[in-house]
């Protein structure tokens, strides 16, 4: 038999302090365990968003392998390549590069410099979806509709759901270059900061997927 | 998944995309500008979601399960590894046997025989964690037969009789006559409605207490318990033969064809056990707000219980794992 003494039912067990662990801190004096604990239960949120977000491109991919794949009728054709695919993906890349030396930057301590990075790295991710808009455009002016083909329809509905994304992070990034910018005397929680980034990097990823999967492949 | 299959069935309605709906189509007399999609595209998307989605209705059943018999078996549980392991087996498997709801919807033959094998091989995580509850209950120092006791051995016995004609389904050449009869219905209410419905009464007779602090009714708890498990089987067992006898599923009337004639007392039978097994239920909601009055104030450890959320004394330590009360094995293991 179990040896329990009889507790009271509903009382919170007591908490012991337990030894500090690393990583906490942000640059601006508000660290510790607190922010630690509450730093791995937003990344753990973030991952979550990241999984289904993949769920959702990974069955949008593989419908799109499975009705390239059904194509009898000879239905599917080739999209020319936006002029501006390249550079955007260029952008996007050099925007995740600046994110992330950034964040090392504000880890360190280096305000001045996390500022100057974020910033770009926003910056670079609006031109990012700003060049999108503008592939859309070519691709609509050369006849390429989402009804013309099914090639075409996925590539819309694969870059439309990848810019809602970048929509939403972007979002995030101009909360986190606002706040830097015009309210540096409020210490910001690294959390966001580091969410944000982990976020945009994934998209980043992501995108390099779906521009593989649509040169090379559709 | 089904976002996905939802975002572009959207489409093909509003914006004359032609993800699923096929070319040369005539409805109402209107030929559509649509080309070159297909249904089955829909069912792949769909079912990737669907049959997973099933397993999420059984696998945290699975865990109350193993839980409270090891609780009032008095012992730990049986091959706690393998009772760890094989739910996590059988989540993974569950997500690569979407194809076994689409043997006749015109998928290639050789993707049945694989969809076929993985779906018959989630038969052997299932069967070690169904050995390790009968393993554990066998083993028991004591066993303790209290209502959530009962609906745990109750949920066993369903996986079990639910899981055995998944077997026949699993197989595209049974699945040929079986698909879209009773014997399928009969099938997962079975596994999925009411073996699921029994750890969902299993843990709420057992962490009532916890929540409200009185206890529910354990005579009533017991009296809910026997009429419904009487009645699960006797619904659902004259289902699977209404499914032998060729009983289509979603039909309003069978009257209509001479070979369901005789079927048709089987029909009326299911119907007044569905009945009143529905209304054997109000003796459980009766149950639940009775003793949330009026029942019998709870002792601070009522199964006695050595899990954590039965012990808020504890003495915790930020990073350290609860140490466990031990548990003393009357029997030799």
């Amino acid at each position: 038999m179990a040896t329990i003494t009889e507790p009271t039912i509903g009382a919170p067990p007591p908490l012991k302090p337990g030894p500090p662990r690393g990583g906490g801190g942000d640059g601006g004096g508000d660290g510790g365990s607190d922010q630690s604990r509450s730093g791995t239960t937003a990344r753990i949120a973030v991952y979550i968003g990241m999984v289904a977000s993949t769920m959702t491109f990974t069955a949008l991919l593989s419908a799109m392998f499975v009705r390239r794949g059904l194509a009898t009728n000879n239905d599917w054709h080739r999209l020319p390549v936006p002029p501006l695919l390249w550079w955007n993906t260029a952008a996007l890349l050099l925007s995740s590069v600046a994110i992330d030396i950034g964040r090392r930057a504000f880890l360190a301590g280096r305000r001045r410099e996390f500022r100057v990075l974020w910033l770009t790295g926003t910056v670079l991710g609006t031109w990012f979806l700003i060049g999108q808009a503008i592939n859309w455009k070519f691709l609509s002016d050369h006849g390429f509709y989402m009804q013309h083909n099914p090639a075409s329809a996925f590539f819309y509905v694969l870059t439309w759901a990848h810019a809602a994304h970048v929509i939403g992070a972007l979002g995030a990034l101009y909360f986190v270059a606002c706040r830097t910018l015009f309210f540096p005397f409020i210490p910001l929680n690294r959390n966001v900061m580091e969410v944000s980034a982990i976020f945009w990097h994934f998209l980043d990823v992501m995108w390099l997927i779906l521009m593989a999967i649509f040169v090379f492949w559709t | 998944m089904l976002l996905a299959a939802g975002i572009l069935i959207l489409l093909d309605r509003l914006a004359g995309t032609s993800f699923f709906v096929p070319g040369d189509l005539l409805v109402a007399e209107k030929h559509l500008e649509h080309s070159g999609g297909t249904p089955l595209l829909w069912q792949h998307l769909f079912w990737f979601f669907g049959h997973p989605e099933v397993y999420i209705a059984i696998l945290p059943g699975m865990g109350i399960v193993s839980h409270i018999i090891s609780n009032f078996s008095r012992r730990p549980p049986f091959s706690y590894r393998a009772c760890v392991w094989a739910p996590i087996a059988i989540a993974f498997l569950g997500m690569l046997v979407w194809g076994h709801h689409m043997f006749i919807a015109g998928i290639s033959p050789y993707s049945a025989m694989t969809f076929s094998l993985v779906t018959m091989s989630i038969g052997a995580p299932s069967a070690v964690l169904t050995l390790n509850w009968l393993g554990t209950a066998f083993k028991a120092a004591r066993l303790e037969l209290t209502t959530a006791m009962l609906f745990c051995l109750g949920f066993v016995s369903l996986f079990v009789t639910g899981g055995l004609t998944g077997l026949f389904l699993g197989q595209p050449e049974i699945d040929a006559y079986f698909h879209d009869t009773a014997f399928v219905v009969a099938h997962f209410h079975m596994i999925m409605g009411m073996a699921a419905l029994f750890a969902v009464f299993a843990a709420t007779f057992y962490w009532f207490p916890l929540m409200f602090g009185r206890m529910l009714d354990e005579r009533l708890g017991k009296f809910h318990f026997y009429l419904t498990f009487i009645g699960a089987y006797a619904l659902f067992l004259p289902m699977h033969f209404a499914g032998f006898a060729g009983n289509p599923r979603r039909y309003a009337d069978f009257t209509n064809f001479d070979f369901l004639k005789a079927v048709m007392p089987l029909q009326h039978w299911i119907t007044v056990v569905a009945f009143t097994l529905g209304g054997v239920q109000l003796i459980f909601i009766a149950n639940l707000f009775l003793s949330v009055w009026r029942g019998v104030r709870a002792p601070s450890n009522p199964w006695s219980g050595p899990t954590l959320e039965w012990n808020p004394d504890a003495e915790l330590t930020e990073g350290e794992p609860y140490a466990y009360p031990s548990v003393k094995i009357d029997v030799a293991n």
